[in-house]
């Protein structure tokens, strides 16, 4: 029975066939052929996928190419010059940056006097009530129509009980209601999965900010106390804010991006 | 418990191949078609089917792959130490563990998006969804690509495993490096076993098998083990180590006595006290190997004095030598009996051999009167017998004296007949004669049978039953027999006179010529009558319908010669005829193509052929939408 390496056994002790090094050689050419037969008569999506996989090998190639040549040739190197350095007719300029600096501070300020705050996204498209919200007929004859379901992601609390069906108006339905989003910090450039304290603010409408519906741009808050932040008091920071950047909707998770 | 067979396990894909294969059968076996203005159940049923498609896939492939690959704590123990030696147990239950998890992960994800596609309502919102779904199920395998690849290798190499049975009779070899242990193997069974002068040339545990006393044994090599402690062992000796632990077999401790190994034979006695332990409970025969090169004899007074001390405690030595087969059989013979010996004591004290011993009776007739009566041996089979014990030289076979005589060898098998007549061994006998087989005719016996052919006929003879025979009927048969004579001449006059009786009168013989009437032989017959005959040639005669033309009354078979043929009736020239011609084919064109017998055939076999109207329109075969 052919036990543990058998193959490499009977090589050594036989050698290859007469004519095995011309048919390996020879097929390794025809390779070539038909690779690129292969790519011009293949059709549908096989042939979109095989083309943008052969061309980002393609890609490679030639950027190992290059490489390869960069050698032989002399470029600008960059590193040499020290930061800071300043060409001989700028020299003077210098109390102009220091003052550039000092509007910056100016605007800032005044920024946050007028309550705006930096976001990602600043603006956003607005949900209209006919998107958000679906009409639910009730009553005996399907005549009434008071009722309303919200057809995108929304956040209730832990303590949240529903009113009595009969007089409830807006429903959130379990299937969309989510605990957890996946927040980005844009400076580590890690995502983490954190729990959601809240809806702060839904820019469509503070209708959908009350109920909790969560769609592209709404300001959420998060429990990071897995982040492990530490405030200069020493305070250990459990909630910060993040905002949303996809379609919750589309894509059955929160993706959002931390403020810091 | 399931019974697992290695080489059966299926090819483990790495995890590229395994997401586009997948993606590939969920595009190719789900309907393809969704339109906006379909019903949104419909729609979400579409998108579903995918999501969940996909998901039995993933879940199939997966589960297959934690079926085939053994459970390390459902196999044989020695099977499950092999594999934590040459896979690491803690990786290879990871790598398991990881594929597990992978495949809960997946239904989780299928099952949640199957949950939020049933709120979607639009189409654009269900693809999204389904979109979102498959590629966190890749993005899961994608993250189990070492694993793969991993498991993948471990199958090839478990596939390649010599398939070592734990339970039957095992002889079990073991040694440094170089002492002989695969020359030894190699002699004594069919395994073909590398041989080289360098040290570990055996790297893994190989099995060949033998026969002894018509029962099959197992015979295992291993690679050599040096003289360290365990924690310090490579994962080649370990291999060795493994087996002598976990095999039940009779240990077969080579050294080598000429020290063509490299390590003295003090060296070779320490390794053997340090893994003595392992030989526990086990049949063990201390094999003094390559003594053609040095016998024991020849040894220094301590080197000797190690195989006497090792007689003195009760461990068998027998010399042996792979190269001249000296003593090979001896260590055979040997550790095949106290391997035996050893296993059946062993299932003597077990609780089951009640069960067999109480079937087991060895009937003894009883005597009956005081003569002996010792069982009987054929002399060939107690000769056989001994050659078999004494290991004599056999018989010079047909094959030695081939090779002795190499090309001018033939086969004579004659000279091995036993005949009266020794001298007639290579006479030529003829197969045929006079057209009859010889090889029919020969009967072994066949001078016996005519001598007493022979005798019985003198009985008959002498007993008379060849003297003719006298009338013995009487009056009655004879007058019978007279009359039955009569009858049948009679019988015969009488055939003979109707047959020349003339019943139906003179007949005309049937070879009368056909009768051709000539035009004018046509007006005599018709004038009289009154029908008057247009008098023009064949080819201008005008074309008539029908109903006008009217065959004429009386007519014989061999008028019909002078009427024109149906298909050049009517036609004028050749012209004409060609064009007719052409016109009949082209009118039965179209029903030979649809296959029917004539305009009046309206019935379609096949209303909907489905190799037709059945499938997906493909990119290549569709030009139009």
């Amino acid at each position: 029975m052919p036990q543990n390496e058998h193959i490499e056994l009977h090589r050594k002790r036989h050698g290859y066939r007469l004519d095995h090094h011309e048919r390996k050689r020879k097929k390794e050419s025809r390779e070539v052929h038909e690779r690129s037969h292969k790519a011009r008569k293949m059709i549908g999506l096989k042939a979109k996928l095989y083309h943008k996989q052969r061309h980002a090998e393609k890609i490679q190639m030639k950027k190992t190419i290059k490489m390869h040549e960069q050698r032989k040739s002399k470029q600008k190197d960059d590193d040499k010059t020290p930061e800071g350095a300043v060409p001989a007719y700028l020299l003077d300029r210098e109390g102009q940056s220091r003052a550039k600096v000092l509007s910056n501070m100016i605007k800032q300020k005044r920024k946050e006097k007028a309550g705006k705050w930096e976001v990602p996204l600043p603006k956003v498209r607005a949900q209209g009530e006919t998107e958000v919200l679906k009409v639910i007929r009730t009553g005996k004859r399907q005549k009434k129509a008071w009722k309303r379901m919200v057809t995108k992601v929304c956040f209730v609390g832990d303590g949240f009980t529903r009113k009595p069906p009969k007089y409830e108006r807006f429903i959130r339905p379990m299937g969309l209601r989510f605990k957890k989003a996946h927040v980005t910090h844009p400076e580590l450039k890690a995502t983490f999965c954190l729990p959601i304290l809240g809806v702060k603010k839904n820019p469509s409408s503070s209708l959908y900010t009350t109920l909790g519906v969560i769609t592209k741009g709404t300001v959420i808050e998060v429990n990071v106390s897995e982040l492990g932040l530490v405030t200069q008091g020493g305070k250990v920071i459990w909630g910060k804010y993040a905002q949303v950047t996809n379609n919750p909707e589309n894509d059955g998770c929160i993706n959002a991006v931390l403020l810091v | 418990m399931a019974l697992y067979n290695f080489k059966k396990i299926m090819v483990v894909p790495t995890a590229k191949d395994f997401i586009d294969l997948t993606l590939s059968k969920t595009q190719r076996k789900t309907p393809t078609v969704i339109h906006k203005h379909y019903q949104i159940h419909r729609i979400r049923h579409f998108y579903m089917r995918k999501v969940k498609f996909t998901q039995q896939n993933y879940h199939d492939r997966l589960s297959q792959i934690l079926t085939d690959f053994p459970k390390l704590d459902d196999i044989h123990p020695f099977y499950a130490d092999l594999m934590n030696v040459l896979y690491d147990k803690d990786h290879y239950k990871l790598a398991l563990g990881q594929i597990n998890i992978a495949k809960n992960l997946i239904d989780n994800v299928a099952k949640d998006y199957v949950r939020l596609m049933k709120y979607g309502d639009s189409l654009y919102r269900c693809k999204q969804l389904k979109r979102a779904a498959l590629g966190r199920m890749c993005t899961i395998l994608k993250r189990q690509k070492q694993s793969l690849e991993y498991l993948e290798q471990v199958r090839q190499h478990l596939s390649r495993l010599p398939t070592i049975d734990p339970n039957t009779r095992t002889l079990l070899l073991c040694g440094y490096p170089n002492v002989g242990k695969s020359s030894f193997i190699n002699k004594v069974t069919r395994a073909d076993v590398e041989v080289q002068p360098y040290a570990f040339t055996t790297k893994s545990l190989f099995v060949g098998h033998m026969d002894y006393r018509y029962l099959r044994w197992q015979v295992v090599d291993t690679p050599g083990i040096l003289d360290h402690p365990l924690e310090e062992r490579n994962t080649i000796e370990m291999q060795a180590i493994t087996a002598l632990a976990h095999l039940r077999a009779a240990v077969l401790y080579v050294m080598d006595v000429s020290e063509q190994c490299g390590h003295t034979l003090s060296q070779q006695l320490e390794l053997f006290n340090n893994i003595r332990p392992l030989f526990a409970n086990k049949p063990l025969i201390v094999l003094a190997n390559k003594c053609d090169v040095k016998k024991i004899s020849e040894l220094s007074e301590e080197n000797q004095k190690i195989f006497v001390d090792l007689i003195a405690e009760g461990i068998t030595v027998i010399e042996t030598s792979s190269l001249t087969e000296e003593g090979v059989m001896q260590v055979k013979a040997e550790a095949c009996d106290r391997l035996l010996a050893h296993r059946v004591d062993t299932k003597m004290k077990t609780k089951k051999v009640h069960d067999v011993l109480n079937r087991l009776h060895l009937a003894v007739p009883t005597k009956r009167d005081q003569k002996e009566r010792p069982p009987f041996i054929p002399e060939g089979a107690l000769l056989r017998r001994k050659a078999m014990e004494t290991n004599a030289p056999k018989r010079k076979l047909e094959r030695d004296l081939e090779v002795e005589l190499g090309d001018d060898y033939t086969l004579d098998l004659q000279k091995y007949w036993d005949l009266i007549n020794p001298e007639e061994k290579q006479d030529k006998i003829p197969e045929v004669w006079e057209g009859h087989n010889i090889a029919d005719y020969i009967d072994p016996e066949i001078m016996k049978r005519l001598e007493d052919l022979e005798r019985e006929e003198e009985l008959r003879e002498k007993a008379g039953e060849y003297d003719s025979e006298e009338e013995s009927e009487d009056e009655e048969m004879q007058e019978i027999r007279k009359l039955a004579s009569q009858i049948r001449e009679k019988r015969k006059l009488k055939i003979l006179a109707s047959k020349e009786k003339d019943t139906q009168g003179p007949r005309m013989p049937r070879t009368a010529k056909k009768v051709s009437l000539s035009v004018q032989h046509f007006s005599i017959i018709l004038n009289p009558i009154g029908n008057t005959l247009d008098f023009r040639s064949r080819s201008l005669v005008r074309k008539r319908k029908r109903e006008v033309s009217a065959p004429p009354t009386s007519r014989t078979r061999s008028q019909s010669a002078s009427r024109p043929p149906r298909d050049q009736s009517g036609v004028r020239d050749a012209k004409m005829l060609k064009k007719v011609k052409t016109m009949m084919k082209s009118s039965q064109k179209e029903m030979n193509r649809q296959g029917r017998k004539g305009e009046s055939d309206r019935h379609v076999f096949d209303v909907k052929p489905k190799h037709l109207l059945a499938g997906k329109r493909k990119s290549g075969t569709t030009s139009h939408r």
